[in-house]
């Protein structure tokens, strides 16, 4: 049988009936979807893991508690709770932590991202920390919105009413975002260009 | 007479939250707005990097998210 196939709503049941495997495949198939959330959110990869642990130990509590309503998906609601915890971090901190080197670079190195070939390992990782780079460096309005619409999924609609702006604004605010990174790819690119390509 | 849009409709298009007619009329407009077409692409492509970014947490973390899951006792938690 493939274990793939099995929906998440299976997986939840299996899990409040008793089954601890089921719920393994849940975190094994969620995980770095949520975790990547947070991180983008925090920029912090040890605080990160720290909210992904609150994350799931509330919704450990909640589904064994038998609260979790079961006609709801799964990831969406898990996503939400982990934004809502990164969030709330931000309330309270009322700071966003970065942790840099002492040449100032923000420190990626601690991040293991997922892995293919290792041929292809070394570009794939500069890249992405690259593109995490310049999602960190987005003004925390369009970070939010990007993460939300992009990473979790959720409608304008939804992130509109959650941030208490209009269905316009939050476009908006994708519309920088997304115009921001552009530049800053296109940027980086023609570096690259000049670094490999002197005239 | 092909309608004109909005980056952000574009956005909405990309998201998959534009209506049916919204999106054959956008679909549409992308084969004879050349300028429409080249700020889509050029949106597009940045979404198709988005989805590069896929962060992994370390092992430890998870075995600890197992671990609290195996050690709460399903009828403790109220």
């Amino acid at each position: 049988m493939n274990r793939n196939a099995v929906s998440d709503k299976k997986l939840v049941s299996a899990y409040i009936k008793g089954n601890e495997e089921a719920f393994e495949l849940l975190v094994e198939r969620h995980k770095n979807r949520i975790f990547t959330t947070i991180n983008l959110i925090v920029r912090d990869t040890y605080l990160a893991e720290d909210l992904l642990q609150e994350t799931f130990i509330k919704s450990i509590r909640t589904i064994k508690s038998g609260r979790y309503n079961e006609e709801g998906k799964f990831l969406p609601w898990i996503l939400r709770i982990a934004h809502n915890l990164a969030i709330d971090h931000f309330r309270k901190d009322k700071r966003y932590p970065t942790m840099v080197l002492e040449d100032g670079s923000p420190v990626f190195n601690a991040l293991e991202f997922s892995e293919d070939s290792y041929e292809s390992v070394q570009i794939k990782k500069d890249t992405d920390i690259r593109i995490k780079q310049f999602i960190d460096e987005l003004p925390l309005v369009q970070r939010q919105v990007l993460v939300m619409r992009h990473y979790m999924n959720m409608s304008f609609k939804d992130i509109a009413e959650v941030t208490g702006v209009s269905i316009n604004t939050a476009l908006g605010r994708m519309r920088y975002a997304l115009i921001n990174l552009r530049r800053k790819i296109d940027l980086s690119r023609s570096a690259y260009d000049k670094n490999f390509y002197p005239k | 007479m092909i309608k004109t849009f909005t980056q952000n409709d574009l956005i909405r298009y990309i998201y998959q939250e534009t209506n049916e007619q919204e999106k054959s009329d956008i679909e549409e407009a992308l084969l004879f707005d050349n300028d429409l077409f080249e700020t889509y692409r050029e949106i597009a492509e940045v979404t198709e990097e988005l989805n590069r970014i896929d962060m992994c947490p370390s092992d430890r973390v998870v075995n600890n998210i197992l671990n609290h899951s195996k050690n709460l006792n399903l009828h403790s938690v109220k």
